[in-house]
């Protein structure tokens, strides 16, 4: 790849890092994303684990779900919100117009996410340890860096997902930011392993990549995974789903386009 | 010579589809052709729901045909459509962009949007600010601009890339006389100096004569007449009325077998004489009123415009 082309690349992944930025500066309710709703959610789950007296590996387990599933969801938003932002300020039709690709999107929406998804993370994993005496980093560095990762990336994949959904129902399907993280939050075994939900349910769980990163960060506090090489399989997943997801993407913009819902968007 | 096309649209149909289980479909554009030279200013007049805007969307890749071929810029638009969007650039009437940017940071992301950065970036978005009396709103946030301000920042973010084909779909609907005068003033200048194309739709008959070389009115999703504005009128014999009061005899037969007279409606004191151009006729007409000796009391001249033309064609 030539420089000039490297830097039209950067330049137009950063103006959606400018945008969602920008946009997270100066709404309120932003900052509730990352403060507010993350720490009630931290802060009920931890002290009711405290009432349980729950045994420490199983407080762990509980810990691990709740931090992970908040850095999850505020990640996952503002990779939705990329679109979001436009359709709510009816802006669709000038963005699109530009010459502008899926994956600058995605990696510029990303880039935001895991920095507002990390600050969540960071601030949960200091709570968790001065409140709870929890220690998130007790499996080490590597571990923590791809279990992270593995969050990141299945946030991307459920933002992604809401874009599509945006770009083929409308708005009417912007409530998918916000539910579609709730129902992982009912598959993945966020509070309970999934080997206790019926079979059927264990098999949607199965094809949910962060189940197995969930999976596999607990093994370092006893938990035996639902099977082996639970990471990879993260990995392979998550990575196969955003692929999918992409051309997914280019698809439903071309049916936008095709049937005039990215005009509607704007109006 | 041969004449270079920025836009050659050729039997262009498109219909939407509305319902998920029971279908309606409505035709916007059926068998369009259209070929807009390089450097012109051409207009797209049309009553609405016409297929104007459905035009410029599908010209600016927004939206897809079921038919038809687009070339922009010389280019196979599904097949270049990337390369495309780099070059051209569109501003609409009723413009939205992000509420929470401000007037600059807009100019910003838009610039980026098409590759602009670092110090080149700044300045075209300077001169931006400066080229449309941007600068005191350059920290105010969109949702808190007036129409005309936003519509200001509209065509200033079409003009970030320096398009080479400017599309223009009714820049000045919904604004104060004086505002939409500035507007125009400013589309005239971009066209004069540096020789952009533009398609403009608008409803404003007015602004499309003062400032469209052609022009051509959908109906239907049909491009029912093109041309220059002049030319419209003739090839629809709409001319120019010379209305006159009068006392004395007229013979209205021998007035009516003078050249270029299309149609003549006489009382005992007036006549309205329907021409095809008052500054060729009129002396003629004088003349024969001298030579029959008939006394003029008063003379009006009504020309026609594109109004005529609009009501002409969608009647």
């Amino acid at each position: 790849m030539s420089s000039w082309r490297l830097q039209d690349e950067m330049t137009k992944t950063r103006a959606f890092v400018f945008k969602n930025w920008i946009m997270t500066k100066r709404n309120v309710f932003t900052l509730f994303e990352i403060l507010f709703w993350p720490l009630v959610a931290f802060l009920s789950v931890g002290l009711l684990t405290e009432f349980a007296a729950l045994q420490p590996e199983m407080k762990a387990f509980i810990l691990v779900g709740v931090i992970s599933m908040s850095a999850v969801q505020v990640c996952q938003l503002d990779v939705a919100y990329v679109l979001l932002y436009d359709v709510w300020s009816k802006a669709v039709k000038h963005g699109f117009a530009a010459p502008v690709g899926i994956r600058h999107l995605l990696f510029g929406s990303l880039i935001v996410g895991i920095f507002r998804g990390g600050t969540v993370f960071v601030l949960l994993v200091t709570a968790s340890y001065f409140l709870f005496g929890f220690d998130f980093t007790l499996p080490g560095a590597l571990p923590m860096v791809l279990f992270v990762m593995g969050l990141f990336l299945s946030a991307a994949m459920v933002g992604v997902f809401v874009c599509i959904l945006v770009l083929v129902f409308g708005n009417r399907a912007e409530v998918a930011a916000w539910s579609l993280v709730s129902l992982m939050l009912l598959l993945c075994g966020v509070y309970y392993p999934v080997s206790i939900l019926p079979t059927w349910v264990r098999g949607l769980a199965e094809i949910i990549p962060l189940t197995y990163f969930l999976e596999y960060f607990r093994l370092f506090y006893g938990f035996t995974p639902l099977s082996s090489h639970v990471l990879a399989k993260g990995y392979w997943m998550v990575t196969v789903y955003l692929l999918v997801e992409v051309f997914a993407m280019k698809a439903a913009l071309q049916r936008a386009k095709r049937t005039g819902l990215l005009l509607k968007l704007s109006e | 010579m041969s004449v270079s096309f920025a836009v050659e649209v050729i039997g262009l149909t498109k219909t939407f589809t509305s319902g998920w289980f029971r279908k309606r479909k409505k035709e916007a554009l059926r068998d369009v052709d259209l070929s807009v030279p390089e450097g012109a200013f051409w207009g797209l007049l049309g009553p609405n729901g016409a297929g104007k805007t459905t035009l410029l969307s599908i010209i600016s890749n927004l939206l897809i045909p079921e038919q038809g071929e687009v070339r922009v810029l010389g280019k196979d638009l599904r097949k270049n459509a990337m390369e495309v969007s780099g070059r051209i650039n569109l501003s609409s009437g009723h413009a939205n962009f992000l509420w929470s940017l401000n007037v600059r940071e807009n100019l910003e992301y838009y610039a980026m949007l098409y590759g602009l950065s670092g110090k080149r970036r700044r300045q075209r978005v300077e001169d931006l600010l400066h080229l449309f009396d941007l600068s005191d709103f350059a920290r105010v946030r969109f949702d808190e601009l007036s129409t005309g301000t936003k519509q200001k920042l509209s065509l200033a973010k079409s003009l970030v890339n320096d398009p080479e084909l400017l599309l223009l779909d009714e820049p000045t609907v919904g604004l104060d006389p004086d505002v939409a005068h500035r507007i125009r003033e400013a589309i005239q200048r971009l066209h004069r100096e540096k020789g952009t194309t533009i398609l403009m739709t608008t409803h404003n008959m007015k602004e499309a004569e003062s400032l469209c070389e052609q022009v051509g009115f959908i109906k239907d999703g049909k491009i029912k007449a093109l041309g220059k504005p002049k030319d419209l009128k003739n090839e629809l014999r709409l001319g120019d009325t010379i209305m006159i009061a009068f006392s004395g005899a007229l013979h209205a037969e021998s007035l009516q077998s003078l050249k270029g007279i299309y149609a003549l409606q006489t009382s005992d004191s007036s006549c309205q004489i329907l021409v095809d151009d008052h500054h060729e006729r009129l002396p003629q007409i004088l003349d024969f009123f001298i030579g029959e000796k008939v006394f003029i009391h008063d003379l009006r001249i009504k020309e026609s415009d594109l109004e005529d033309v609009f009501m002409a064609i969608t009647r």
